[in-house]
């Protein structure tokens, strides 16, 4: 199917136990087609289901250079500090496999309506 | 024991003001651009063992004691290179990816400096 005759579907995206912040609703478009894997050992699984029930391509961030606005949402698995403040910072929608709560410099760009953590496979759901 | 041994290759233009405030974020070279701003990217050497409390993080010659290590660290060392190091003297992690150790001062690293974590108190 061409590029731009693609359709996309949207999911819903829960905190998980102990986890913040979200629901978020991710929804790719032709403008933002990627989900993007900021995690260790290449795709995490969930950035691959969420790329799977949205008919968004999942790529690893330290492999590929994806621009911000192209991202539909980013899929990290930070420990608290670096990562988790990035994203929202640049207004992707960031998705934390561990259950972290706002903190570290970057904390004042972590907001509930672009982050949401302890995030596994259950908490995705189609839209 | 040498466990970990590395070599910085860069230095991103914001870590000035994270060292100020007492965190030195690390990260394997290959890391994206929006990390690396803020991080020393390195080119791991020997990763042969895990950080653990009491260990010698060793930034170029100054020696700081891990007294805290988070359940997620050294998983980030190993999958990306990747640490978040705070100068905080706790005993107890606030955030699963830190590594806390001395509060004492941190070095400001340059380009070619040699980052290690020895097993066991350095003498």
């Amino acid at each position: 199917m061409a590029e731009a005759l693609k359709t996309y579907k949207a999911v819903k995206v829960e905190k998980g136990r102990g986890g913040w912040g979200g629901p978020l609703t991710v929804k790719p478009s032709p403008q933002k087609p990627y989900v993007v894997s900021i995690t260790g050992g290449g795709i995490h699984p969930l950035a691959q289901r969420i790329a799977d029930l949205t008919g968004a391509a999942a790529f690893d961030g330290f492999k590929s250079k994806v621009e911000f606005n192209q991202m539909a949402c980013v899929v990290i698995d930070c420990g608290g500090t670096a990562r988790v403040g990035v994203y929202p910072m640049k207004k992707v929608p960031t998705i934390d496999i561990h259950p972290t709560s706002p903190a570290g410099p970057l904390m004042q760009f972590i907001t509930a309506d672009l982050f949401v953590s302890g995030v596994k496979d259950e908490n995705v759901k189609p839209a | 024991m040498l466990k970990y041994r590395t070599r910085v290759v860069s230095i991103g233009d914001q870590v000035d003001a994270f060292v100020k405030a007492q965190i030195l974020v690390l990260f394997q070279a290959g890391a994206p651009e929006e990390l690396a701003s803020f991080s020393v990217l390195h080119q791991p050497e020997i990763t042969s063992g895990t950080v653990e409390v009491g260990d010698t993080l060793v930034l170029r010659s100054e020696s700081y004691r891990v007294r805290a290590v988070g359940s997620v660290a050294n998983e980030n060392l190993q999958a990306l290179g990747h640490l978040v190091v705070k100068c905080n003297d706790l005993d107890e992690p606030e955030l699963p990816g830190d590594v806390c150790v001395d509060a004492k001062p941190l070095v400001m690293l340059a380009v070619g400096d040699e980052i290690r974590i020895e097993g066991g108190r350095a003498s």
